[in-house]
């Protein structure tokens, strides 16, 4: 895997520290069909997945990084980018539209000037659309994390913002 | 057997199939386009929906759907056509329709089912894809605007040739086929998923634009890279070779080629080629005529064992048979050889005395039905792509397990379960001497073992081979060789692989003899899926050794013959298509050789650097532009006829050869066809052969057995020493020999010489990719680009052979490992 050396240099790609990828990797090593489990470890571990961990994942489990790029795209649940600490989701199902789902949406973003799947440059804030999140009886919902927020207002969104812009980053 | 009805028509087939086999099996047309019968089914097409009536009339994909008994199947009512006219519909609502400028008009799956489905209108209407193309590599175009999905090149490249280089991105309208990251295609370019792409979407760019399809004529032929002898199909167009076009019924291979097969086939047309004989007048090659350069050369060729002849193995078997009959009976020399010398010598030497047969037991078709493949060395990959290819499949499809003893990992390291013992370079024969002794000590041996001649010698010579002793040495545990000889031992079928070449010093006759005592201990040879199969290097190495072109009855060989070039016993030597200068071991000592020798002939496609050196050059053919035969390293003989006309001033070594032994007084038979029927019937296993024969089909020639044990030589422990790196040579995937160098397709992919080592010695060296290294060692020093990967262990640079730029015999004089000095 001589490009992993080349790409490093050539993308000069945030360092990444294996060590994290290699406890998941360890974890799940003889787990047959460990290729999920292992991603989704890694993406805790680092918060998104980096190019260099999917190299180094498909050099010591031995599948293609092609593969692994296929399954990573595939799933919404991957990212390949760097997400946020905290993680907007917005519901613009039908029950939360009907509700009033849009003037939220653009509230969080006259507050936080990030769109569907943008992070703020702090990476303190992820945005994210979501079809339902299953509560349509809290509509208009909004979650941050795992945090639920139903029958949400224009104030409250005020409040979320601010709450977790003072919660601390690490 | 099963019974089934296929459009009213009663028919078996057996049970294993799908309805699309049946049908095929039966001459029943069910059209497809994401199935290929290399690849397991996939089904994502929906273009080969049938009706089965026992399923209530539902249209069900015959490709992937197993055929039970009593099925009664419709390939083509009204509704099934209407279905496959939708499918096609929908293909064609983002596929587009630029078949006037895309070169896989007239040869495209999806032009050619819509033709015969007449559709020529559509109800749907979308935005066609702006997905960029990829031109970003000289050799293969991606224009994923094209792609109906059916994930062919995702499959052959994983499931034959194993390096996974594309797969599906993202899901549902924004599927695309492409390459992790999105980068640039970056593989080993071998092809295969151009010669898959049911539509334009994967293309040669060496081709296009060059012709239309239908405009090309196809002649089928035989590639002259490397020994394993796969067929080819070459397209042709105006005396020009412009492509190679895929046959998936071709040869044992069914069509795959690697990159050299495919994207190599520029140097028949090169501009580079020698047009007319060149005489050195006044110290200058100078164009002349063929009668002048005869002349010349047929007063030289009166000189005895004073002239010496050596020939490469690209050679026809008539052309062999030819060249011997002229050096021994016209001019009256037995110093003639190939390959050096010494790349025969596995089989020459080490089978000969080990077999009784200068040839291998095995054939590639043994791979696939064996159970256990013991490869020495992963270069088997790189030297034969294609039998990788096989290896490949049988581990992955037929469950055939993979030992592989190496002094580095490589890519059949990667297959699944496969398991690689990394020894010490040059500690082979030790290594597989300790397998023997182990297989004896534990009493694994076969019944008829202790009947074969030399059994109480080799018991005795093999007893200081002890596991522990020669694991010591090699590096690997005794319990690694333990486990490798009883899991050898106690395999149903196992065959042993090995590659040869120039660059592959170790693999001489010592290595053949340890590896056939293994299979001969075990009694695992003469049956399907057992013996040693040899791969030799080039495309007619085989033949070279069948036609007897080597050193025998006290001729000199090879490496001889320069030494005697440079004592001055011999005065005049004759070069048949050979490159020493690159490619031999030592250069000074090549280059003292050619320069001491009073005269020089070579025949050659090109001036190379040794032909530059030459008195008189003649300028002959390819294998694109002769008739006769090539006998792979598994002993297929195979016909080729040729494909172009030779230049006006070209002519192929036979007619030179043929045109020498009537000038020095003899007789030579007219023709190539005529000189094989000799062939026949003086070559053992040859008999019955003909051309005529063998242009209906390629034969084996038998290879009969006569155990024996002999006891190899095992070399002599290499002792690290302190601050020094062990070079081992051998060749790059991409290039065969020095030939290649003159292919575009693999000079593009791999256009110079480099050496290749760990991540380890990288960061001891503060090395990193592309980084230009001295490299020093008893012999030389040079310069060449770092390649850093992490199949090298620590302590091991390895460096392929082919390139006149950067002839790596410079610092190599033939040892099979060098020690050297690295510095920036």
């Amino acid at each position: 895997m001589s490009k992993v050396v080349a790409q490093q240099v050539e993308e000069q790609e945030p360092v990444v520290d294996l060590v994290k990828a290699d406890q998941v990797i360890d974890k799940y090593f003889d787990l047959p069909g460990n290729l999920m489990p292992v991603l989704q470890g890694v993406q805790d571990a680092y918060g998104y997945i980096p190019r260099i961990v999917v190299d180094h994942v498909a050099e010591r489990l031995n599948v293609y990084p092609s593969q692994i790029y296929g399954v990573l795209t595939f799933y919404a649940q991957f990212h390949l980018k760097p997400r946020g600490r905290f993680i907007i989701r917005v519901c613009v199902g039908t029950a939360c539209h009907v509700l009033g789902a849009q003037r939220i949406k653009e509230t969080f973003f006259n507050l936080l000037h990030i769109a569907h799947t943008e992070t703020s440059a702090d990476q303190r804030f992820t945005f994210e659309e979501v079809a339902c999140l299953g509560a349509c009886g809290m509509a208009p919902l909004a979650m941050v994390n795992d945090d639920t927020y139903g029958k949400m207002t224009v104030q409250k969104v005020d409040e979320i913002v601010a709450k977790y812009s003072a919660l601390p980053l690490d | 057997m099963v019974n089934l009805i296929i459009d009213d028509k009663q028919v078996t087939a057996p049970k294993d199939f799908t309805i699309y086999d049946a049908a095929k099996l039966n001459g029943i047309k069910i059209p497809i386009l994401c199935h290929d019968k290399k690849l397991k089914p996939f089904g994502a097409c929906r273009m080969c929906l049938v009706e089965v009536e026992q399923m209530k009339g539902r249209q069900i994909p015959a490709c992937t759907t197993p055929i039970t008994e009593g099925m009664i199947i419709r390939t083509a009512t009204p509704e099934i056509v209407k279905a496959r006219e939708l499918v096609l519909e929908l293909l064609l609502l983002n596929h587009p329709l630029d078949c006037p400028v895309c070169d896989k008009a007239g040869d495209c799956d999806l032009q050619n089912l819509t033709y015969d489905y007449k559709v020529d209108s559509n109800r749907f209407s979308d935005l066609k894809f702006q997905h960029e193309i990829d031109y970003n590599n000289p050799l293969i175009e991606r224009d994923m605007n094209r792609c109906v999905l059916c994930g062919k090149c995702v499959r052959i490249c994983d499931e034959i040739v194993g390096y996974g280089a594309l797969t599906f991105i993202d899901r549902g309208i924004e599927t695309k086929i492409g390459c992790e990251f999105e980068k640039n295609l970056d593989c080993e370019f071998c092809g295969s998923c151009i010669s898959v792409c049911p539509v334009g979407s994967l293309l040669a760019r060496p081709f296009k634009y060059k012709s239309r399809f239908w405009a090309l004529t196809k002649h089928k032929s035989v590639c002259g890279y490397c020994g394993t002898g796969c067929n080819l199909t070459l397209g042709v167009k105006d005396n020009k070779v412009l492509t190679t076009i895929y046959d998936e019924d071709q040869g044992f291979h069914k069509g795959q080629l690697c990159v050299r097969g495919r994207f190599g086939y520029q140097f028949i047309n090169s501009e580079k080629r020698l047009t007319s004989p060149l005489v050195r007048k006044n110290g200058r090659l100078t164009e002349s005529t063929w009668d002048e350069a005869l002349k010349i050369v047929a007063d030289r060729l009166n000189g005895g064992a004073a002239v010496a002849a050596l020939a490469t193995p690209r050679l026809t078997n008539e052309e062999f048979a030819l060249f011997k009959k002229l050096l021994l009976e016209n001019v009256g020399t037995k110093n003639f050889d190939n390959a050096a010398g010494y790349a025969h010598s596995a089989l020459t030497e080490g089978f000969a005395r080990s077999f009784g047969a200068s040839a291998s037991s095995a054939t590639i078709l043994d791979i696939q039905k064996s159970d256990l493949l013991l490869v020495i060395k992963t270069d088997a990959y790189e030297t034969h792509p294609v039998v990788g290819f096989e290896i490949n499949m049988a581990v992955k499809n037929k469950g055939v397990k993979l030992s592989i003893l190496s002094d580095k990992r490589g890519k059949l390291s990667k297959l699944k379960g496969s398991k690689t013992l990394v020894h010490r370079p040059g500690s082979e024969v030790s290594v597989l001497n300790a397998i023997a002794k182990a297989i004896l000590d534990e009493k694994m041996v076969d019944g008829t073992a202790a009947s074969v001649a030399g059994y109480a010698e080799l018991e005795k010579a093999l007893s200081g081979f002890t596991a522990d002793s020669v694991a010591a040495q090699s590096g690997l545990t005794a319990a690694d060789i333990k486990t490798l000889a009883s899991e050898y031992a106690s395999a149903e079928k196992a065959l042993i692989i090995f590659p040869v070449g120039q660059a592959y010093t170790g693999h001489t006759a010592d290595l053949a003899t340890a590896l056939a005592n293994l299979a001969i201990l075990t009694g695992k040879y003469d049956k399907e899926g057992c013996g040693v199969l040899c791969l030799s290097e080039k495309n007619n190495s085989q033949g070279a050794v069948d036609m007897g072109f080597y050193a025998q009855d006290g001729g000199l060989n090879g490496l001889q013959i320069l030494d005697a070039c440079t004592a001055g016993s011999v005065k005049t030597l004759f070069i048949a298509g050979e490159n020493p200068l690159t490619s031999y071991p030592n250069r000074t000592k090549v280059k003292a050789a050619l320069d001491a020798v009073e005269f020089l002939v070579v025949s050659e496609l090109f001036l190379t650097e040794t032909a530059a050196e030459a008195d008189v050059v003649f300028p002959v053919c390819s294998f694109a532009e002769k008739e006769g035969t090539f006998t792979s390293t598994d002993r297929r003989v195979q016909y080729i006829a040729p494909a172009i006309c030779k230049s006006a001033q070209t002519r192929t070594d036979f007619e030179l050869f043929s045109d020498l032994i009537i000038r020095l007084g003899g007789q030579a038979l007219s023709t190539s066809a005529a000189q094989f029927e000799e062939i026949a019937a003086k070559t053992s296993g040859y008999q019955g052969m003909s051309h005529v024969s063998l242009q209906k089909e390629s034969a084996f020639a038998t290879v009969t057995t006569v155990p024996a044990f002999a006891v190899p030589q095992a070399a002599p422990a290499i002792s690290a020493e302190g601050g020094k790196l062990t070079m081992v040579t051998g060749s790059a995937l991409y290039h065969s020999g020095t030939l290649s160098q003159y292919g575009e397709g693999p000079m593009h992919v791999c256009p110079e010489g480099y050496i290749e080592l760990s991540r380890t010695d990288a960061s001891t060296y503060k090395i990193v990719e592309n980084d230009l290294i001295t490299v020093t060692s008893a012999t030389g020093s040079m310069q060449l680009k770092a390649k850093v990967t992490p199949r090298m262990p620590a302590g091991v640079v390895f460096t392929p052979y082919h390139f006149s730029a950067a002839p790596i015999n410079a610092i190599w004089s033939g040892s099979p490992v060098t020690m050297v000095t690295l510095a920036k």
